[in-house]
């Protein structure tokens, strides 16, 4: 019996150290950062340099883990409803804030809600820009905007898919213009540019990176940006909100997230990383060679961009509504 | 009687109205604009004229009992393993599982001795471990203490 | 021409070069370890592989990732011969005569052929993807969704020749196959189908999953209680390499591979997978002695295994020469261009011809490579099979498991392989034929969405079927073929199939 207690003892004491310990000393353990889109994509290269430099700076192996499926639903699920403890974080894109709204207008229980994460830094926020073929009769933007007020539902545009992020730029543009264009959705964004390189669409909302080399060749031709400012690799693409347009609006950005409830010093410790990751000159030469700015947020500021991003999209989800199939 | 190919004909054709049962809650949209319900009902009825067909046409088929199910309950076992497999991945982590998993195929399914079991459970646990997760970096679960 | 065989030459001395050479066949010897695992294909390998790739230059990291894809390729015939699992979800239809052959005591023989007739189909490839990508590449960015749905129609009709018994079980299996494909996020609207709640099964069942379970589980399933344990068999070294007959069987069908998966991969989408069905069904249609097939019929070995190997350069095309992202595994690839700061894009080519005829040349050293490699590995694999089955079954199974689970790090993929292998299991009871349904699972999708997008995209009307060149052509040679085999059913009384489905019965599929 007596030695039953000293045993309890001993352990009761070892896990009072170990959680003293665990958060005296974060991280003690390798950390997951979670990338819910498959390799190769947006999310997933951001992700890298991200865990490298802060294996660097948090002295402890960062891991990327690829966590794939419905949009990226299937890996914030998994952050959202991880033990939050700081050993788990995710790499979002803009499409956290659409996928609980989707959910809801079909209602069905949301997959998680943008409650369940605590925002931890902005990395990246590049605003989407409108490309045509370059043998299209539209040189400019208003060009193609009057065009769409004439012919209702008669230009076509590709998506990565339904209710996705290259969906939802465009949604927030025929609602600014007040235009209807015909949407062709196709599964991803790497189809939804091969269709419009092989001509069966006629403009593509994109992330400036992909289609930089094929605007440099002449192939495509970008008309506006969807962003507060121009995009810095594309100085003379005016932006909507120069046009008159300014609620077409919309960042595909990339940001770290912790789940809800996650300690405050452990958040501050993962904060203050973040803010040496940008600082980091390996993770500048990455983002660079992606072609990706680096636009850092954090605290307040990240809150309140992320606040009046999700706002944006939830409205913008609820105005698309369910795909009407007559 | 029953042949196989009743009782595959019997599940096929119940499976197909279960899927038509499930697609009533998608809009079906039209012929020109086919919503989601539209070729999973389309194809359910399709399984439901196959089903019968089968049924009817078949072709020959044995009567139940002539196909050896000599092996069933082996299979159920193995079936059985797996699914622990599944649950503990995750759990107990990967070399854990495939240890204990192996460990009950080849020492009490195939009663193979202790020795050659415990070798050759904990040898291809760690062994395939190593080769993904060290050599190739594939991530695999870790359970407790590390395992 | 001239300026090609310098670009060439370029190329090699890149290529050759001890550094890039290593990483090639790095990339190969992994590439050979990934396809012969079961389930893991070559996309999830140069996908767990690509942060691996973020240390080295561009040329070495292409090189290296490109050798994972076809040395992949090489891979999955092994367990697809050995042990009827298929390696990836494209060497599913080499289960089925090569494991026959591997029954009947000619395992050797048809690793040797699978490996040659992939290097010949490799080598030829790129030999097309070096003289003829530009155009080409024009050519099959011509193919949007009216396209693909009337050439994925066409895949259906493969189907019909797929399988050895009744016409009705198979269609019935087939169609099996395509609702399983249902499941999932419709990605036209947004609808979960048939999900019941598990956000994993948003994408699908996952053909990786269902070829594994339905393939090799159900094998093992059905075998290891067996009374009478399968023989173990002990070839001699003269019986490890083909026969003559077997060579001269295995010619044509090598060479028609090579055409056809060429063609089938050029085609951005994730059509390449469905050359080796398609190859399968030629070889079936063209043969002369049909009824060897599904009994080891060595064409049904060499058509499928070339198929595969040429559609991979197939697929390179539209990403070498115009940057487009054709598919899967093309995007990894360029996204790991786009790390190391290579632009993709048209001018690729142009401005970047060290990495472009370095990639071409790797390719051949890659690919005889592989065949060094994996010749004297048949040897080795077949000694695998004179393990005792209770014993090598275990092993087997856990490499299902770690296959299976490590494409998406997901449990419930590992479960769907648990659930076709009891389906498996049960239709090889029943006497159904397991491969139609694999089909329908990667088809259905594509189908699906390949139809509403383009009804999509001419609001509605069928008619762009009709106004759209090549999407007209397909359909019109699959009407053709189908009156064909409705002309010779109803001259030739009984079809051969249901003849030879008589003859068989009582033997064990």
């Amino acid at each position: 019996m007596r030695r039953a207690r000293v045993l309890v003892g001993v352990v009761a004491l070892a896990v009072v150290a170990g959680i003293a310990g665990a958060q005296e000393s974060y991280p003690t353990r390798p950390i997951t950062l979670v990338a819910p889109f498959p390799p190769g994509g947006v999310a997933d290269l951001t992700a890298r340099p991200v865990a490298a430099s802060l294996e660097k700076i948090l002295k402890t192996p960062v891991g990327v883990v690829n966590k794939t499926g419905a949009a990226g639903a299937v890996g914030m699920q998994y952050v959202a409803t991880s033990r939050p403890d700081g050993y788990t974080l995710l790499l979002a894109l803009s499409s956290i804030s659409i996928i609980p709204e989707a959910d809801k207008i079909f209602g069905r229980p949301p997959a998680f809600t943008i409650e369940q994460f605590a925002p931890i830094a902005l990395v990246s926020a590049d605003p989407t820009v409108l490309v045509v073929r370059a043998e299209s009769p539209w040189k400019t933007a208003r060009e193609f905007i009057e065009d769409a007020q004439k012919r209702p539902g008669q230009i076509s545009y590709s998506s990565s898919g339904v209710y996705g992020t290259l969906h939802m730029a465009m949604a927030l543009l025929e609602h600014a213009a007040n235009v209807k264009l015909r949407h062709v959705p196709y599964a991803g964004a790497g189809p939804a540019l091969t269709a419009i390189l092989g001509g069966h669409v006629d403009a593509l909302a994109s992330g400036p990176a992909v289609v930089l080399p094929h605007l440099k060749a002449g192939k495509l031709r970008a008309l506006a940006g969807w962003g507060e400012a121009r995009v810095a690799s594309l100085p003379d693409v005016p932006t909507f909100k120069e046009l008159g347009y300014p609620d077409a609006e919309f960042y595909i950005w990339a940001g770290v997230f912790a789940g809800k409830g996650t300690p405050e010093p452990i958040l501050t410790r993962l904060r203050d990383a973040m803010r040496q990751v940008v600082a980091d000159p390996d993770f500048k030469g990455a983002m660079d060679k992606l072609e990706t700015p680096i636009v850092f947020k954090q605290g307040e500021e990240f809150q309140r961009f992320f606040d009046a991003d999700a706002r944006r999209l939830a409205a913008g989800v609820r105005r698309v509504g369910r795909i009407e199939t007559k | 009687m029953l042949t196989t190919n009743r009782v595959a004909a019997v599940t096929l054709g119940a499976l197909a109205v279960v899927v038509l049962f499930e697609s009533r809650k998608l809009p079906l949209g039209s012929l020109h604009n086919p919503g989601p319900a539209y070729m999973p009902v389309l194809l359910a009825l399709a399984l439901l004229v196959f089903a019968i067909l089968v049924g009817a046409y078949g072709g020959a088929s044995r009567g139940l009992g002539a196909v050896g199910w000599s092996e069933w309950r082996h299979a159920a076992a193995i079936l059985g393993t797996c699914a622990f497999a599944a649950i503990a991945l995750e759990r107990l982590g990967y070399r854990l599982t495939m240890a204990i998993a192996l460990g009950f195929l080849i020492g009490v399914i195939e009663r193979q001795g202790v020795f050659v079991t415990l070798t050759l459970a904990v040898a291809l646990a760690a062994g395939s471990y190593l080769l993904f997760d060290t050599l190739l970096r594939v991530p695999l679960p870790r359970g407790p203490f590390g395992l | 021409m001239t300026e090609t065989v310098h670009n060439l030459l370029l190329g090699f001395s890149v290529a050759l070069s001890p550094p890039v050479l290593l990483y090639a066949f790095v990339g190969c010897v992994v590439g050979t370890i990934v396809g012969v695992l079961p389930g893991v294909g070559p996309l999830a390998g140069i996908s767990l592989l690509l942060p691996a790739t973020f240390g080295l230059d561009a040329t070495k990291a292409i090189v290296m990732l490109a050798g994972i894809y076809y040395g992949a390729m090489y891979g999955g015939s092994t367990t697809s011969i050995l042990m009827r699992i298929p390696g990836e979800a494209a060497s599913v239809m080499t289960c089925i005569d090569g494991y026959a052959m591997a029954r009947k005591g000619r395992a050797g023989a048809a690793l040797a052929i699978a490996a040659v007739g992939s290097y010949v189909a490799g080598t030829v490839s790129v030999v097309a993807l070096m003289f003829l990508a530009p155009p080409l590449a024009s050519f099959a960015l011509r193919f949007g969704p009216p396209e693909y749905f009337a050439l994925l129609i066409l895949g259906l009709l493969v189907l019909a020749y797929m399988s050895s018994g009744s016409m009705v079980k198979a269609l019935a299996m087939a169609t099996l196959g395509l609702l399983l494909g249902m499941i999932g996020i419709d990605q036209m609207t947004g609808y979960f189908r048939f999900a019941y709640g598990v956000v994993e099964l948003g994408d699908g069942i996952g053909v990786v999953p269902v070829a594994v379970g339905l393939f090799g589980l159900s094998e093992i399933l059905a075998t290891a209680g067996q009374e009478t344990p399968p023989a173990v068999i002990k070839p001699t070294l003269r019986e490890l390499l083909p026969s003559r007959q077997e060579w001269k069987d295995a010619n044509w069908p090598i060479w028609r591979g090579t055409v056809l998966g060429f063609l089938i991969g050029i085609i951005p989408g994730s059509a390449h997978i469905i050359s080796s069905f398609v190859s399968y069904a030629v070889e079936r249609r063209l043969a002369r002695r049909p009824e060897e097939f599904g009994q080891g019929a060595v064409a049904g070995v060499a058509g499928p295994e070339s198929a595969n190997n040429s559609a991979t350069s197939g697929a390179f095309v539209p990403m070498l020469a115009l940057g487009v992202p054709s598919g899967p595994i093309p995007a990894v690839m360029l996204a790991a261009m786009m790390v190391h700061g290579v632009s993709p894009g048209p001018l690729l080519i142009k401005q970047q011809p060290e990495l472009f005829w370095g990639f071409i040349a790797s390719m051949y050293v890659g690919n005889v490579v592989l065949l060094i490699l994996n010749l004297p590995l048949v040897g080795v694999f077949v000694n695998l099979l004179r393990v005792p089955y209770p014993l090598l079954y275990p092993g087997i199974l856990v490499f299902c498991i770690l296959g299976v689970y490590a494409v998406n790090s997901s449990v419930v993929d590992v479960w769907i392989m648990l659930v076709m292998g009891l389906v498996g299991y049960l239709l090889r009871k029943l006497e159904f034929e397991p491969a139609p349904i694999v089909l329908g699972v990667i088809l259905a999708p594509m189908i699906e969405m390949a139809l509403r997008q383009s009804l999509a995209m001419s609001d509605g009307h069928y008619a762009i079927f009709l106004t759209r060149p090549i999407a007209t052509t397909l359909l019109a040679v699959g009407v053709v073929l189908v009156s064909l085999s409705f002309r010779s059913l109803v001259t030739r009384g009984l079809d051969w199939r249901t003849r030879m489905a008589m003859a068989e019965k009582g033997e064990e599929l």
